[in-house]
């Protein structure tokens, strides 16, 4: 059974490290102007300094460099971060059902998004993301200040301060939503759905550096992560600082989900699918779990939004509508097959 | 040799003591067993003493040292706690969970050591466990997860072993197979203190058994002294009485009923 344990993980690890690759190229290529695979390698290398073939056209050069790559690598950030996110945040929380929705990420990025639009600052470079981002930092920080208003806060009124504060956020995006112009709400559903349409590498740059830097430091603490996951008392007797680690690794995880919410809008299941999908087969310690759920999400998003701007011709789908369409059956079957078992 | 020592504990939970000046001292290498009521007040004397609890009156020392001196982690080698509800995500390996036990070690980011991995074969072996080092906990009866539990706690090393109702939900034969790992530790010159709430098990396992009663050790000494004493009877209510069975080197107990309560 180790034997399988171990070679489980290492086959896991050697598909999703050829399968992102794999991934990210076709979802290069594809397309409403398709680009051959072997060209868009080509012209990566080139750009690598590693060949000198030019081998594109100046106008599909232009493409793939200004329009796909910036779009396809943001899809790979995001996913990554949010199940890496969903990973740490199930150990956490010891549950199976936790992701980046607990730290009210998603509903104050939302009502960030929300004012900025009513403002007018989706006009400005990088306005939407930053007032979204602002938005969720301003949402965790409420959860951070209302849980500890009474004392450290446990486990449990830590989850529930921040269902409050997210339910507090949905209700103000709801009055500002119904009371905005009709042009602006447009704009504003676009994102709640979640999309990657139109980002460049202004957003690329900016997600990268949260999102690769917040998932290193949650890679770093993936020990206490572990010994957090035997509960609390058990940690506590093992010399881990609970509370102070519960808390670093909670703002850590804000520090990734807040600017991948920003940047995409809402990417629903992502943050469940990646690590539940994963776990029984990398095992649950968070120093394998982290890295593949990282590598997993990554390529769920990037295939999902290969699918959002390829299914329909004239539209790019809403992304969000894309991963809760897969994810939500994949749960209930999940669900149905574990109720089977036991 | 005084290991670890508790004196006149006073510890509040709300507005009420559960210890009102609880003292008892746990020799190096012994078995005590800590019996006592419901809420007498025995995990939150097991916890202050482990340092998890912070008590509002009286100190703990361990080796003369009183605790909040001590690191967090300098304690977490020389003190290892593990309770009945102790458990894990049902995906873990025994052994990765064992292996947790050396946390207090290594710390966060070193990285295990080959004296490390000998630590956590040898809690294996002694745990009688090996056989499952690679099995998910899910998969693991109460008996095997509370074995797994005291071997994380052995991973420790630790010099002080506290166990809180070891065996409490365990069938009788993984009771014995848990007694028997106790004793072997602590001939292996590990203190051991456990709460056990089975006072025949408790009397056949213990050199030395301390009554915990209304947040104060009212009586302590050898199993069969304590139990016919009259602390005992007024604290659980009931009479208890010692039988001698030739081919047995302890005594067994009866329990009778008492018809009002004190």
């Amino acid at each position: 059974m180790k034997a399988t344990g171990v070679s489980a993980r290492r086959r896991t690890f050697a598909i999703l490290l050829l399968a992102l690759p794999a991934g990210l190229i076709v979802a290069t290529s594809v397309g409403s102007v398709a680009l051959p695979v072997a060209s868009v390698l080509a012209s990566v290398l080139s750009h690598l300094g590693l060949t000198v073939s030019p081998s594109l056209p100046p106008a599909a050069e232009a493409i793939l460099w200004s329009v796909r790559l910036p779009r396809v690598l943001l899809a790979a950030l995001v996913g990554g971060g949010l199940g890496l996110v969903g990973a740490a945040l199930q150990s956490l929380f010891r549950n199976p059902m936790a992701d980046s929705g607990l730290l009210g990420v998603g509903p104050g990025a939302a009502l960030g998004a929300v004012i900025a639009v009513q403002v007018g600052l989706q006009n400005v470079l990088l306005g939407l993301p930053l007032a979204a981002f602002a938005g969720a930092l301003a949402a965790v920080f409420a959860v951070y200040a209302l849980a500890h208003a009474g004392g450290r806060p446990s486990l449990q009124g830590l989850l529930l301060t921040g269902i409050a504060v997210s339910a507090l956020a949905a209700a103000a995006t709801s009055v500002l939503l119904v009371s905005a112009e009709e042009y602006r709400v447009r704009t504003i559903l676009f994102w709640l759905s979640g999309s990657l349409e139109g980002r460049g590498w202004e957003h690329t740059r900016l997600g990268a550096a949260f999102i690769l830097a917040g998932s290193g430091a949650l890679l770093l603490v993936a020990r206490p992560l572990d010994v957090l996951s035997l509960g609390d008392e058990e940690a506590s007797s093992l010399s881990l600082p609970v509370h102070r680690t519960r808390m670093a690794i909670f703002c850590l995880a804000s520090l990734v989900a807040g600017p991948a919410t920003a940047l995409a809008g809402s990417v629903p299941f992502v943050g469940l699918v990646a690590p539940h999908a994963l776990r029984p087969l990398v095992g649950p310690l968070a120093r394998h779990l982290l890295p593949a759920s990282f590598l997993g999400g990554a390529l769920l998003v990037v295939l999902a939004d290969l699918a959002a701007r390829s299914l329909n011709a004239r539209i790019d789908l809403p992304l969000g509508s894309l991963t809760a369409f897969f994810g939500a059956p994949y749960f209930l079957i999940a669900l149905r097959a574990s109720e089977g078992r036991s | 040799m005084i290991l670890l020592e508790a004196r006149d504990l006073v510890v509040d939970r709300g507005r009420s003591h559960v210890l009102r000046g609880a003292s008892l001292a746990l020799h190096a290498g012994e078995a005590l067993a800590l019996v006592g009521p419901n809420a007498a007040g025995k995990s939150t004397l097991l916890r202050t003493m482990a340092g998890l609890l912070r008590a509002s009156a009286g100190t703990v020392r361990l080796k003369e040292r009183i605790l909040s001196a001590w690191e967090r982690d300098a304690l977490a080698r020389a003190v290892a706690l593990v309770s009945a509800e102790d458990e894990g995500p049902a995906t873990l390996h025994v052994a990765d969970r064992v292996a947790l036990g050396r946390y207090p070690h290594r710390g966060p980011f070193r990285p295990l050591t080959a004296h490390d991995h000998e630590a956590v074969d040898r809690a294996l072996a002694q745990a009688g466990i090996e056989h499952l080092a690679a099995r998910p906990l899910g998969t693991l009866s109460a008996g095997e997860r509370q074995l797994a539990a005291v071997a994380r706690g052995l991973a420790q090393e630790p010099e002080v072993l506290l166990l809180d109702e070891p065996a409490a939900h365990l069938d009788v034969g993984h009771q014995l197979a848990l007694f028997a790992v106790l004793d072997d530790v602590r001939r292996r010159g590990v203190a051991v203190l456990a709460v056990v709430h089975d006072l025949q098990r408790a009397g056949a396992w213990a050199e030395r058994m301390a009554l915990l009663f209304g947040g104060r050790v009212i009586d302590e000494g050898a199993p069969a002294a304590v139990l016919a004493g009259p602390g005992a009877a007024e604290a659980f209510g009931v009479a208890i009485r010692a039988h001698r069975v030739a081919e047995l080197d302890h005594p067994l107990y009866s329990f009778t009923g008492r018809s009002a309560r004190p």
